[in-house]
């Protein structure tokens, strides 16, 4: 793709717009770049915008009406507690909904999001884009097809270092972001929840350790599932960087599989320091991402299918219950560890969200 | 100086671990491997064969030849075994869990101090090279202040031709009492704080078919200093796993995380068969380290590093997971002064 397109150029293309500037932003839109889609950036603010837009050859818009107007699916990539306005003025303009993950930053927000997109007819995506990392499939597939029996006890870990943003990003404002629980193993508790199902209990304690004044940094959940299935959730954010470590063990009751990706790098770097560029594979990232060299970029896989699904009106992997379901057990989590207590999830009647 | 040899015996050969503890008992400098006892007479002289030993029909005739004796049986035979050695003032290096109740692992703690006899509970885990390595790297600084554990000890069904490992009554539990009190005696040790409250979760879904008692358990312990931990004790490794199981520790501190495997240093084996795949291990074997201890606390009259207390710590411990599993609440560990 190269310079600004005219959006109405090619009307049958999807119209996507991207509502951020942020890391995720810069991310979808990097994804998205080798899709037959137009892409448009709104920002409030306009000059993040406008570099975001140049370095991806995106369109633009100078205000969210303008961008509602110009696109046909709306992508939400903002701080966490905004998803919920932006998400339902989107449906209520009748625009499909993409949402990064958390679903929103509480289960009110969540809730009006689900059912914001039932009363519009528009179809809803939570960005959970663990189910679309290889490995993660491929475990999920091995489970699926009974390859060890039923789920007993799941532990998953997802650990890196806190993001190199400053002290008064939105990230470590635990009212806007919901911090490491909402933000980090909110992947896990969706994948934990995929592989074993609905969860019925969780118990949960955190710690800030490497900067406790910036919130959480290391957190074990202990979640119980209806199926009597247990697992065992880390997130971290305590590691060292640029450390971006993920492990899975499912444990069924004829099988084991075990993932870590620490042991299963296919390619590793002995190189005397100075002697290169990122020496140390540290590129001065400011978010760890988990990455394996492999053809498909998972996000490219996650949004690809988002997009398939809205155009021929097909299934996702992960629904808009699935988004919701994921948050409550990460809300769980966080007042788990504040109070101490177990927390039980009631199964709670859920809008169903057209599929 | 030439010193007697201290005269060593076994009580029982049922436990798995048995054969691991003779072989050491046999080789040990400055040790008289005098014989086994065991209740099934059969499995008894195999084992006294295999490792070149006497076959004692009575626990008391072999009692009455030791200066101290390794207790191997079944976990509900631990408290009655060492009270007899108690009684022929002989020193007990018991195998853990020390009893399959409180009351019975207490009990035996008074017994011992009163008869003046040295009561160590098997916790190879704290002479482990790797976890000494792990408990220097605490000391020193090097992480920093401490926050948390992540503990995994888990394994395959140990009924490998010990059915009683699967026995509420024999064994006591199932994965719960079978691996908790390795971690839970760990973290004690490297922190050097006691528990305070334990949270628990089981179920009977690994392996179902073959056992009566949970298979999976997770727990979550909070300690004294405010450090907290988890434990996964599950018997998750399926008999086609490459070997038994494992022990690993990943510590959290302000300046990072530094993980612990205990069994990493393995060779890879395979066989000509198809998926044949072991792993058999080339670490320090921590027996050693801790008959040996077990042996010099004798020769020297003075308590060994670990001790029964130790062992009733761990168990009041996995009596708080029980009780956690049964209400699914959080439940408080009083923090007990040793009481000897």
């Amino acid at each position: 793709m190269t310079g600004a397109h005219d959006v109405t150029v090619h009307p049958p293309r999807l119209r996507v717009g991207i509502v951020g500037a942020g890391f995720m932003a810069e991310t979808h839109l990097a994804a998205l770049a080798a899709e037959d889609v137009q892409a448009i950036v709104y920002n409030r603010d306009a000059d993040r915008a406008t570099a975001l837009a140049g370095r991806f050859g995106a369109g633009l818009a100078t205000t969210f009406e303008e961008l509602l107007e110009a696109v046909d699916v709306v992508d939400v990539c903002t701080a966490t507690h905004r998803h919920a306005t932006f998400a339902i003025a989107a449906a209520a303009a009748g625009r499909h909904v993409i949402v990064e993950k958390p679903l929103a930053r509480t289960l009110e927000d969540g809730t009006a999001i689900l059912s914001a997109c039932e009363r519009a007819g528009v179809r809803l995506f939570v960005a959970h884009v663990v189910r679309y990392f290889p490995e993660y499939e491929a475990a999920h597939r091995l489970v699926a097809s009974g390859a060890i029996g039923d789920p007993a006890v799941v532990r998953l870990k997802r650990a890196s270092f806190r993001p190199r943003h400053g002290a008064g990003h939105w990230l470590f404002d635990t009212a806007q972001s919901g911090g490491m629980i909402l933000d980090l193993m909110v992947h896990d508790f969706d994948y934990a929840r995929w592989v074993a199902g609905d969860v019925v209990s969780v118990h949960c304690r955190s710690v800030g350790i490497e900067r406790p004044q910036l919130g959480v940094d290391h957190a074990f959940a202990i979640l119980t599932h209806a199926s009597g299935a247990i697992s065992h959730i880390t997130g971290s954010w305590a590691y060292a960087a640029p450390t971006f470590r993920t492990a899975l063990e499912i444990a069924g009751s004829h099988g084991l599989i075990e993932h870590d990706s620490e042991s299963s790098k296919p390619i590793v770097s002995y190189l005397h320091p100075g002697r290169a560029d990122h020496g140390d594979g540290d590129a001065g990232q400011a978010v760890g991402l988990p990455a394996s060299p492999v053809r498909e970029d998972p996000y490219r896989l996650e949004l690809r299918e988002f997009l398939r699904a809205i155009a021929e009106g097909t299934p996702a992997r992960v629904t808009a219950r699935d988004g919701l379901e994921a948050l409550r057990i990460a809300l769980a989590a966080d007042e788990s560890a504040r109070t101490g207590r177990v927390v039980r999830l009631p199964p709670t009647p859920v809008p169903e969200v057209a599929r | 100086m030439t010193a007697q040899p201290v005269r060593l015996g076994l009580l029982s050969a049922a436990h798995v671990h048995a054969d691991g503890y003779l072989d050491v008992l046999a080789a040990m400098p400055g040790v008289a491997l005098v014989g086994l006892w065991d209740d099934d007479e059969g499995r008894g002289s195999a084992a006294a064969a295999r490792h070149r030993t006497a076959f004692f029909p009575t626990e008391g005739a072999l009692l009455e030849q030791l200066d101290g004796v390794v207790v191997a049986s079944v976990n509900s035979e631990h408290r009655r075994l060492t009270e007899l050695a108690a009684e022929a003032r002989v020193h007990v290096l018991c195998e853990k869990p020390l009893a399959t109740r409180v009351a019975d692992a207490r009990a035996m703690v008074a017994t011992c101090t009163t008869a003046g006899i040295t009561l160590m509970t098997a916790f190879p885990m704290r002479f482990s090279p790797v976890l000494l390595e792990l408990q220097r790297a605490l000391r020193d600084g090097t992480l920093g202040d401490l926050a948390c554990f992540e503990g995994v000890n888990t394994g395959q069904l140990p009924d490998h031709d010990r059915p009683w490992f699967t026995d509420p009554v024999l064994a006591g539990g199932g994965a719960i009492i079978d691996h908790v009190v390795h971690l839970a005696d760990a973290y004690r040790w490297l922190l050097g704080s006691e528990v305070v409250e334990v949270v628990a979760v089981a179920n009977r879904i690994l392996q179902r078919h073959r056992a009566g008692v949970e298979t999976g358990g997770l727990i979550s312990l909070r300690f004294a200093d405010g450090v907290f931990a988890t434990i996964d004790c599950s018997w998750s490794k399926p008999p086609g796993y490459p070997t038994w199981g494992g022990l690993r520790i990943e510590a959290v501190g302000s300046a990072g995380v530094i993980a612990a495997d205990a069994f990493r240093q393995r060779l890879d084996l395979y066989g000509s068969a198809e998926a044949d795949v072991s792993w058999p291990a080339w670490g320090s074997d921590a027996n050693v380290a801790m008959i040996g201890e077990f042996v010099t606390a004798i020769r020297k009259g003075r308590a060994p590093t670990v001790t029964g207390l130790d062992g009733l710590r761990a168990l009041e411990i996995v009596d708080a997971a029980y009780r956690s599993i049964e209400t699914g609440e959080p439940v408080p560990l009083e923090i007990q002064r040793p009481d000897a």
